[in-house]
């Protein structure tokens, strides 16, 4: 292999328009890479969060101290954030009201919203993700044609065509395709693996927010039995 | 639970993402340089020139030439050892004088020593003699040896120079006497066909004389004959011509005809197989797309009586040589043409070679 078809050697030489898009394959799959990292230090960190908590709600602490011991509503994420809402929810319809059913449907209602917006945490820009898996190899595509394209153009003003007239251009082009790959091989990968985790993390939320719901529902019934003897 | 530790940042994903990047990109730079092949060597035999003397038989002569020598010096070497003897025997003499006085004992003593150290230096300077005697004597058998030998390699060489000499004079004179008798041999044939020739020229000429006197009565006779006949004739034609003229014109229209007719089949036989050679490379023709329908190329091509085609040449080219190569390719796909074997052999001959043009348009 020769100087002149070397990879950093091909893409200077090659036309605008391809130029353009390598340049945006390239952008596509920095950002990719960075969401990447970034989705998978966070959900690692969420998973062992929600390990805590959950160690710390079954270790037989009094659920008011607890609620007192979490940080502020807008600092609060994950289980602890449905937990949060959920016992607001009960605290502040307690004294108004004497029917259980109201009070459980304002704690359920409290938890669905905490578990969407934490769902919707969690998943933050892994659609980005799925965008450039599914369309960066369409765009490297674009390039190989426009590079082709323009090959044959120049191609048709030569004398005669030898496979070392065409074989620049040629490999000029395929480096976009190239490229488009590159960015959309770990992007479908990750997508994957880590819309997988999420959905498992979600999961457990809702199994948390459930059992949650449970011990309050144990808790009125207790006390409604209470006052009707 | 610290907040700092909820709230991923940005900061870190972005460098290990562009790490991740300049990580690939080193990959494809650094990687190649190391797939260079390494040189081979081209030398697949590897030796060294040792000697390229031959063995002489030099050195052997040498070596035999001196033994001689060395054993003459053995049997040289003991005579002084026996002359020593004599001279020590002639010595008690003075030694029966010295009992008449001191004086002359002490005199004859000195004289008694004087004269064996005379004795002694003579005998030594008679052994210097006689060795260097003996090495003269060895050095001059030695030149002697050597001179023969030398003698004996010239004479070698001289019967052998002579041999070859004769040898050659031998072949010269054979060859001489082969060329002698080959002279001979010509002169005598020559002789001979000059003698035939003389002979032939001789008959020749006689049966010239003979033709000549026979011609001669001959023409007379006719002469005599044709004189009465031709008064004969010319009464018989001016009759039969008018006949006569009338039949002969009516054979040669009909031969005209003929004629006419066998040309007319021989044409549509060739026009029927230039036709099919056409065909046939219009089939397996691609015209080039940028041809245009006023190119016109004719094209010569030879034909073995088999069909196979031995070459085909652009005569008039059409000034675009895609189209020129397109059409020789063609022709070249579509050879053999079989049919030229069912061919007469009359209307073959004219197919060996012959010319086609062919323009775009015959085939759109």
């Amino acid at each position: 292999m020769n100087d002149s078809m070397s990879i950093p050697h091909l893409i200077m030489n090659a036309s605008l328009i391809v130029q353009l898009v390598m340049l945006l394959l390239l952008a596509a799959s920095i950002a990719s890479w960075i969401i990447i990292f970034q989705r998978s230090i966070a959900l690692r960190r969420a998973e062992k969060a929600y390990r805590d908590f959950e160690d710390r709600f079954w270790s037989g602490v009094d659920l008011n101290e607890l609620y007192r011991d979490l940080p502020a509503e807008q600092e609060s994420l994950g289980a602890e954030h449905v937990f949060r809402s959920g016992f607001r929810e009960f605290n502040r319809l307690m004294p108004k009201t004497q029917s259980t059913d109201a009070v459980l449907e304002g704690v359920q209602r409290g938890q669905r919203v905490a578990l969407s917006r934490e769902e919707d945490r969690l998943q933050l820009n892994l659609t980005f993700l799925a965008t450039v898996a599914s369309a960066s190899p369409y765009i490297g595509l674009f390039g190989t044609v426009w590079g082709i394209m323009g090959s044959f153009q120049s191609l048709s003003m030569a004398q005669q065509a030898t496979l070392s007239t065409v074989a620049p251009w040629i490999a000029e082009a395929l480096v976009a395709t190239a490229m488009g790959l590159f960015a959309a091989i770990p992007a479908v990968i990750f997508y994957n693996r880590l819309s997988a985790h999420a959905g498992r993390l979600l999961g457990k939320y809702e199994n948390f927010a459930e059992e949650f719901h449970a011990i309050l529902h144990r808790n009125l019934q207790g006390r409604s039995e209470r006052e009707a003897s | 639970m610290a907040k700092r530790e909820r709230r991923v940042g940005y900061g870190w994903p972005v460098l290990l993402a562009i790490g991740v990047h300049i990580a690939a990109l080193m990959l494809t730079i650094i990687k190649w340089p190391e797939s260079e092949p390494d040189p081979t060597s081209s030398s697949v035999v590897q030796a060294t020139l040792v000697r390229a003397e031959t063995a002489t038989d030099q050195p052997q002569q040498t070596e035999e030439s001196t033994p001689p020598p060395s054993q003459s010096e053995e049997e040289d070497a003991p005579k002084p050892e026996e002359s020593a003897p004599e001279e020590s025997s002639k010595e008690p003499a003075p030694d029966n004088d010295a009992e008449v006085t001191d004086n002359a004992v002490e005199e004859a003593k000195a004289e008694a020593r004087r004269l064996q150290e005379e004795a002694q230096r003579a005998e030594q300077q008679r052994a210097e003699a006689e060795r260097q005697r003996q090495e003269e004597a060895e050095a001059e058998k030695k030149r002697q040896a050597e001179a023969e030998a030398e003698r004996q390699r010239q004479k070698e060489a001289e019967a052998e120079r002579q041999r070859q000499e004769e040898a050659e004079a031998e072949r010269k004179r054979q060859q001489e006497a082969e060329a002698e008798r080959q002279r001979q041999q010509e002169a005598e044939a020559e002789r001979q066909r000059q003698k035939e020739a003389e002979a032939e020229r001789q008959r020749q000429e006689e049966a010239e004389a003979e033709r000549k006197r026979q011609e001669e009565a001959e023409a007379e006779r006719k002469r005599q004959a044709e004189a009465e006949a031709e008064r004969k004739r010319q009464q018989e034609l001016a009759e039969r011509a008018a006949q006569a003229n009338e039949s002969s014109l009516d054979s040669m229209i009909s031969d005209e005809e003929q004629s006419i007719a066998n040309a007319e089949q021989a044409s549509e036989a060739a026009n029927g197989f230039k036709n099919l050679v056409r065909r046939y490379v219009e089939q397996s023709w691609n015209v080039p797309s940028n041809a245009s329908s006023e190119l016109r190329a004719i094209v010569r091509i030879q034909l073995l009586p088999t069909g196979e085609l031995v070459n085909a040449t652009i005569t008039q080219s059409s000034g675009n040589s895609a189209f020129d190569h397109s059409v020789i390719n063609a022709v070249e796909k579509a050879a053999p043409f079989r049919e030229m074997r069912e061919l007469d052999a009359s209307v073959k001959g004219q197919f060996r070679e012959f010319n086609l043009d062919f323009n775009p348009e015959d085939i759109r």
